[in-house]
């Protein structure tokens, strides 16, 4: 119970975040962070599966209805959280289909460069699709691109800070 | 019938996963097809809203500048609309028409400026304000001081970067003005201190003024362009003096919270006051 409470503020602080703050940011005319994705990545693995798609469409379409967009962060957030499982699999190198309870997504449960590298491929899925929906085109590609890699390092960048922030302190010791 | 229970609760969340797919490409396409706007209408209407009291905050941090470019707006317009010109002979033009007839050209009698209250008074009997311009940015004394609600005062001191405002609210001010529709002339001074009221003096006993009146300036002091806002009539008694009345007028300028005051040069003041002085002298 007290689980499900604090992951409902935390998607609540994170999306007024988003949608008060980074979506307003354009660092270099085109860099803005998705901050909101954090809230997806610590979602606990246990849940059932379709609860998270669910999850990650409501998010993704909140997140829409804010920046004028609708469709595209939802189709990107549904797609992410669908594949999260299996990048989960993949950086644990077993193919255990069962997540335990131990298994978290967090920082203290799991070294730096599995997170690092859980929160670079998963934003990356989200950021690709995302632009990609967005701009509906492959002329100048090499913008689209460019602004691809720059949202998926500056969100990366802002999410990791946010997270090495506020875990609490008390799992690392343990 | 077993097993196709079974394969349901196996494959659930692929089903639910493939419907919520299918239904943000169909949003997406929703909201890029150029005739039909009912979806993003109906988030519009929810979300707007909210977008719209978060704005209002993010606007309040960029008022600062607003304001500004809103003032020196303010400045042009005032320069546009004013209309008090003096008709001169061009002799330029007379010269190349080589007519008898000769032409004439305007030259403007004001000139506008703005600047910011840094300090006030207005719960004394001699009232003052300190402005944050002076006689670097060509601010001279009995320089015109208006609020963006009508007449203010007048430049009574200038140093270099500050200059002092006698408001209407001193018992030394003296602004004459004009009561419309009556046309009568006569003079706003201040004496209650109270720094939303003053008194309009040398209005004839037969004159017909009624509460709600307009008083305007009439551009008699030089220092004053004709028509400026001054106040409303609040009271008008037959006063002891008998062949005038004695007319309250609510002021129209906010003393208590003014901020940006427009000041007006007049041209030609140097001018006049030297024939004033003359006229004195004789």
């Amino acid at each position: 119970m007290n689980n499900v409470l604090s992951n409902l503020l935390r998607f609540l602080l994170l999306l007024v975040a988003q949608i008060t703050i980074c979506q307003h940011i354009c660092l270099f005319g085109y860099m803005t962070p998705a901050l909101f994705l954090l809230a997806l990545f610590l979602l606990p693995l246990e849940l059932p599966l379709s609860l998270q798609y669910i999850i990650g469409f409501a998010t993704g379409f909140v997140v829409d209805a804010f920046a004028h967009t609708l469709g595209v962060s939802t189709f990107a957030c549904t797609l992410m959280m669908f594949l999260r499982p299996y990048i989960v699999r993949m950086l644990n190198g077993t193919n255990n289909n069962k997540f335990e309870n131990i298994d978290r997504p967090e920082p203290g449960v799991k070294d730096f460069r599995w997170i690092l590298l859980y929160t670079l491929i998963l934003t990356s899925i989200y950021q690709i699709s995302a632009v990609l929906l967005e701009t509906m085109t492959v002329r100048n590609f090499g913008h689209t691109l460019l602004v691809i890699i720059g949202n998926i390092v500056f969100s990366v960048v802002v999410i990791l800070c946010i997270e090495f922030i506020f875990h609490p302190r008390t799992k690392n010791e343990a | 019938m077993n097993n196709l229970i079974e394969f349901f609760k196996k494959a659930f969340h692929i089903i639910v996963l493939a419907v919520l797919l299918i239904l943000s490409i169909v949003m997406l396409g929703k909201s890029l097809s150029f005739n039909d706007y009912r979806l993003s209408r109906a988030v519009q209407s929810i979300v707007g809203p909210i977008q719209k009291s978060g704005m209002g905050m993010v606007h309040r941090f960029r008022l600062g500048p607003e304001n500004e470019a809103l003032v020196q707006q303010n400045i042009e317009l005032m320069r546009t609309f004013d209309n008090m010109f003096l008709i001169k002979e061009d002799t330029i033009l007379t010269e190349m028409s080589k007519l008898d007839s000769t032409h004439t050209k305007q030259v403007r009698l004001y000139d506008y400026t703005y600047a910011h209250v840094i300090f006030k008074t207005t719960d004394r009997t001699f009232n003052y304000m300190i402005v944050d311009k002076g006689s670097n940015d060509g601010i001279m004394r009995d320089m015109a001081v208006l609020s963006p609600q009508g007449v203010a005062g007048v430049v009574t001191d200038v140093s270099q970067n500050f200059a002092t405002v006698r408001p209407i609210l001193h018992p030394e001010s003296r602004i004459s003005a004009v009561v419309t529709p009556a046309n009568q002339n006569g003079t706003v001074i201040w004496e209650d201190n109270d720094p939303r009221v003053a008194y309009l003096e040398a209005i004839p006993q037969h004159s017909e003024i009624n509460i709600g009146d307009s008083v305007f300036t009439n551009g008699f002091s030089n220092i004053f362009p004709k028509g400026l806002f001054i106040g409303t009539v609040k009271e008008v008694q037959v006063g002891n003096n008998a062949s005038f009345l004695t007319i309250k007028i609510n002021l129209a300028t906010h003393y208590s919270d003014i901020y940006t005051v427009y000041l007006v040069e007049n041209l030609f003041k140097a001018e006049l006051d030297s024939l004033k002085a003359n006229f004195k002298d004789e």
